[in-house]
């Protein structure tokens, strides 16, 4: 008689169901969205995240379906999240990108979701990130982002995404202006589509001029598709496969400044030498979280043969560390409490994800899980910390 | 930052798919109908006319929709009886069922008994519609409280 | 109320009476003076010849026959010779549209209609599809065959056929087949490919809609030409303003796509080296009749008009012939109601006279249980003995266009013209019909319109008796309702179908099929191919799966 799966091994096995529910959970911040999170947290990190933007009319939908097919038929599984703009004066919301999308919404290897942006501004919805960490974790190769961006506010798509394409239809003219320039700096690539209509060539000139005017050296590169027969659509595959991803993923924490919490930690962390020392890496950042793995080596081992309680402590603990300084001022543990529950053994990975409870202006409170791969909670802590409120060194 | 709790369980707008299966082309309907539940303030998936059964379930599923509202013209009401079928074997009987379009008094006695909640006529008020499809999405939330 | 700013005294013994009236009737109890109809035109309570006399006679109306053909296509109009009755049916097998059809012809019908089953208009044949859903709103007609008993012991030689086909039109070229199998000569065939305008099954009843947009304007454009030489008493053209009246676009809005997708029409087939003398006579127009009486009676006298005009000066057409504004008008099902269904014979009456006034060639009038589900025998008789009464009873052929001169419906000819060119022009600024719907904008027009009728209604700002006003209890099983085709015929149906399949030469058919695919994808006419294929012994639903596979599958866009 086999145990009941956990969630975790429910949705990485497939079950489509319990990952739409879990998206449900964590889109609306429901009471099970933090062990949902906590529950997944260990498998965040495989996905390459590519975000698709541009203006309306571009053929966003069709481009996307013409990808998801390449990608697909390259054996990756994807999944796909369309953003849509929620009325800001009756809330509601026409969620019809996917539709759009054609052929592909039918395959088993695709998964795709709709979130209405409920009033966030940025061209995403408050939760976006943490939905994409969710997909993250289910086991897809490719999840894909599609939002409108035509403003100079529609940037956020760069905060979850580290790969940015921007689709542009042709016969924008003189409105490449219409493509504002907010848009124009987070693209990583242009795609200008309908690429058989006689002004893409034009657009596709404009572009690489409007380029040559910017004073970075690196040019994104400019391609040119026809979504709908596919052409141009296994270049920009390959442009894909060869990307390098830059660093782990950041932000899986909804809010303004996470990308910048994810930043500033990324540099913490690259100068703890103990951390080093441990072999931690940390794997998620944001603003009151931070997410850590430790594999556990020989040296970690005790008389007993099993991982020492205090490079337990230690990982946990790193993870308060970056959770509670990721403000941007310095922040000291004062007191806490850990309680061990399972042996670990060596060579067993250990996740540490810590989220903070509270937070005053001198004071905040943080919880930390530890888990093994297979989600078991080895350990918990809970720290209380000492906010001084003066800037981190090194960081002034 | 607070975790958790119903910070946004208020602003969760009910979600429906409004879609056609079958062969009838005529749009009219389903296209006001989900203008009015979009300025009612809730999340309408609209789709094309000729949906597939497996898709309509695929779409469903992966939404996570509280309801799938059936436009029916000509006697593509008679699929719907599958639709229940296939919606049961991919265990997501929670999600409700309404129907609307020409479907003559017999036909709607044995929608409902296959499951359907509701089935609207021409005539039916879009208020009446939108009432019916957030107490629908209101029982199908309270029913599936805290489980995934 | 528009009370006239204090003016000197009443010179004419005319403004004399227009300010008692005008006075007499703001004192009269419960007067409105403002209403507006279904295209947003204002309507006065009066007209006079202030607002139009008859010394614009010659320049705005002139003689039935003659440019700008206001008042009628013909000199004769309707006097000379009736609209032609032509009631859509279809239903079941084959033979059960053949009985129905005779029984029609018998009881004053005088030409041939044939609704295929949804199946078809989906491009399917019978074994493709769920079996619950053939034969219950047209006929299955999938073979050579099964068109050979459908029209069993019709003279196609002497009945116009009107087929609701859309491209590829398959129905077209098995009625060729049988013309050649029976000896008759595709010279004498006559009729319509009705509804063979793509554009507005992109747009609304997307049921028609088979292959992509751009695919279905090639095989369009293909189709007309064909027929133009091959078929020269058909009309390969039949350009719908219905189905988007139905989706809820005004009747001014309705006309105005429908002109600007005929010019589309027309531009292909001059590109194509077509001379518009000779397939403009053939293009006809297809339209829906709502309940609105005067409102569409000015809609179809300004289209006249305007198509005259842009026959000869936009096309250069020099041909009188080419210049006419020949339409089927069909009464809009929209306005009926499900509530006390007989009262639908009260509209259809009204529709109908609409249409008769409008100058239609040709008429069908709804019946009035149309809107709890497919139409029974005896509702369908009741719809042909309207358009009987109408025309012997009442007379309304005696005179034709009996009322031009009047100074309401002059006036709002014009009204109407104004606003159908204007709609024109916008989308002639997007770049033509074709570009307008790639868009969404004419469907968002279309969808905006739709809503706020829907408001109205619900608003009880308009009236539908039975729905919002003058309701009753009624119990709606009272009404008998059609039983669907037994389940035994439609197996029968299908099981023939097999039969056929496997008795056919599959070798010359796949080898006809072959010839169709490298057609599309060349530059060779699709329509003869088509034909072939169908003499061949190839299925509709062989033949627009072809199609498709060369030419896209058509999806509408869906805009809300």
């Amino acid at each position: 008689m086999n145990a009941p799966r956990t969630l975790a091994e429910r949705i990485r096995g497939g079950d489509r169901r319990a990952l739409a529910r879990a998206i449900t959970a964590v889109e609306n911040e429901s009471a099970e969205a933090a062990s949902i999170r906590a529950a997944l947290a260990a498998y965040i990190g495989h996905a390459r995240v590519v975000g698709v933007t541009g203006p309306p009319g571009a053929g966003k939908s069709t481009l996307v379906n013409a990808l998801v097919k390449e990608l697909v038929a390259r054996e990756r599984r994807v999944a796909v999240i369309a953003v849509d703009p929620s009325s800001p004066i009756t809330g509601g919301a026409v969620l019809g990108d996917r539709v759009r999308m054609g052929e592909m919404q039918g395959h088993d290897a695709v998964f795709i979701r709709s979130l209405a942006s409920r009033g966030h501004l940025g061209g995403l919805s408050r939760t976006a990130a943490q939905v994409i960490d969710v997909l993250d974790a289910a086991g897809f190769d490719d999840v894909i982002v599609e939002t409108v961006g035509a403003g100079q506010s529609e940037v956020e798509i760069a905060k979850v995404a580290p790969t940015r394409l921007v689709v542009c239809p042709p016969g924008l003219g003189d409105d490449v202006q219409a493509i504002k320039a907010g848009i124009l700096e987070i693209a990583d690539v242009f795609v200008v589509n309908k690429g058989d209509l006689p002004d893409a060539a034009r657009t596709e000139s404009e572009l690489h001029a409007m380029l040559a005017l910017r004073r970075d050296a690196d040019h994104p590169p400019v391609l040119k598709t026809v979504a709908t027969t596919g052409e141009g659509v296994a270049a920009l595959a390959d442009w894909l496969a060869a990307r390098v991803q830059p660093g782990p993923r950041a932000a899986s924490v909804a809010g303004a400044n996470s990308g910048d919490a994810a930043a500033l930690l990324e540099r913490l962390i690259a100068r703890d030498a103990y951390a080093r020392h441990l072999g931690l890496e940390m794997v998620a950042a944001g603003e009151g979280t931070a997410t850590v793995r430790m594999r556990v080596r020989p040296e970690h081992i005790n008389f007993w043969n099993t991982c020492h309680g205090g490079a337990i402590f230690s990982l946990a603990d790193t993870a308060l560390g970056l959770a509670c300084n990721s403000y941007g001022t310095v922040a000291a543990l004062i007191d806490s409490h850990m309680t061990f529950s399972v042996a670990v053994k060596a060579g067993e990975l250990l996740t540490a994800r810590a989220e903070e409870v509270s937070r005053t202006r001198k004071l905040g409170v943080y919880r930390m899980e530890v888990r093994r791969e297979d989600g078991v909670l080895v350990a918990s802590l809970t720290g209380t910390v000492y906010r001084t409120g003066k800037p981190l060194p090194g960081e002034a | 930052m607070r975790i958790g709790g119903d910070v946004m369980a208020e602003h969760r707008p009910p979600k429906i798919i409004v879609t056609k299966i079958g062969f009838d082309g005529h749009d009219r309907g389903s296209r006001v109908v989900a203008a009015y539940l979009r300025d009612a303030g809730m999340e309408v998936v609209y789709t094309p006319p000729w949906q597939e059964i497996a898709a309509v379930v695929k779409l469903a599923t992966e939404e996570d929709a509280d309801v799938i509202g059936v436009s029916s013209l000509a006697t593509d009401h008679l699929l719907v009886p599958k639709l229940m079928a296939a919606l049961r074997v991919a265990a997501l009987d929670d999600v409700q069922v309404i129907v609307g379009g020409i479907v003559p008094p017999k036909d709607q006695r044995m929608l409902i008994a296959a499951g359907v909640a509701r089935v609207f006529h021409p005539g039916a008020s879009l208020e009446a519609i939108a009432d019916t499809v957030r107490a629908l999405a209101a029982t199908r939330r309270t029913q599936l409280e805290g489980s995934i | 109320m528009n009370k006239p700013i204090v003016k000197p005294m009443a010179r004419t013994e005319f403004e004399q009476g227009e300010r008692r009236w005008q006075a007499a009737f703001d004192a009269s109890p419960g007067a409105r003076s403002d209403a507006a109809n279904r295209s947003g035109i204002e309507v006065k309570p009066l007209y006079t010849p202030q607002d139009w006399s008859g010394e614009r006679y010659l320049e705005a109306l002139g003689f039935p026959g003659e440019y700008p053909n206001t008042r009628g296509i013909y000199p004769s109009m309707h006097r000379g010779r009736s609209w032609t009755q032509r009631q859509l049916i279809g239903l079941g097998v084959p033979e059960d549209y053949n009985a129905r059809l005779k029984e029609l012809l018998a009881h004053g019908a005088t030409a041939v209609s044939l609704i295929p089953c949804n199946s078809v208009f989906r491009g399917y044949d019978a074994d493709e599809v769920p079996e619950e859903l053939l034969g219950t709103c047209g006929t299955v007609v999938n073979t050579v065959d099964d068109m050979e008993r459908a029209l069993a012991d019709i003279p196609l030689e002497k009945i116009s056929c009107a087929l609701n086909d859309p491209s590829p039109f398959t129905l077209l070229a098995l009625v060729l087949a049988v013309a050649r199998r029976r000896g008759i000569a595709w010279t004498k065939i006559t009729g319509t490919s009705n509804q063979s305008d793509c554009i507005s099954h992109y747009v609304a009843n997307h049921m028609f809609f088979r292959l992509a947009l751009q695919g279905a304007r090639r095989v369009l454009t293909d189709h007309i030409a064909f027929c133009n030489a091959q078929v020269p008493g058909w009309n390969p053209l039949s350009v719908v303003g219905q189905h988007m009246q139905q989706a809820g676009a005004t009747p001014a809005e309705s006309m105005a796509f429908t002109l600007a997708s005929a010019i589309q029409y027309a531009e292909d087939c001059q590109a194509r080296g077509m001379d518009p003398d000779h397939f403009l006579p053939r293009v006809t127009f297809f339209f829906d009749i709502s309940v609105s009486f005067f409102e569409e009676i000015a809609k179809f006298r300004a289209a006249r008009r305007l198509w005259a005009r842009i026959a000869r000066e936009r096309f250069g057409a020099k041909d009188p012939k080419a210049w006419r504004f020949k339409f089927h008008a069909q009464s809009s099902g929209v306005d009926l109601t499900r509530q006390q269904p007989l009262n639908n014979i009260a509209r259809v009456a009204v529709q109908a006279m609409a249409g008769i006034f409008g100058g239609l060639q040709s008429l069908h009038t709804d019946s009035y249980d149309e809107v709890v589900s497919v139409p029974t025998a005896e509702a369908a008789r009741v719809a042909v003995a309207t358009q009987n009464i109408l025309r012997e009873e009442a007379h309304l052929t005696d005179v034709i266009d009996p009322l031009g001169g009047s100074y309401y419906v002059e006036t709002l000819t014009d009204q109407m013209q104004e606003k159908i060119e204007s709609i024109i022009a916008r989308i002639d600024a997007a770049g033509g019909m074709y570009k307008a719907v790639e868009q969404g904008l004419v469907q968002r027009m279309i969808g905006d319109s739709a809503f706020a009728a829907q408001q109205r209604i619900e608003r009880g700002e308009q009236t539908v008796v039975g729905v919002n006003a003058y309701q009753t209890d009624e119990d709606p099983d009272a009404y008998a309702v059609l039983e669907y085709p037994q389940r035994e015929r439609i197996a029968a149906q299908v099981t023939r179908l097999r039969a056929y399949k496997a008795q056919r030469s599959n070798a010359a058919a796949a080898k006809a099929l072959d010839a169709l695919a490298r057609a599309a994808q060349g530059t060779e006419n699709v329509m003869a191919r088509v034909v072939e294929a169908a003499e061949a012994g190839a299925t509709h639903g062989e033949i627009c799966a072809c199609l498709r596979r060369e030419l896209g599958f058509g999806q509408p866009l869906a805009v809300v």
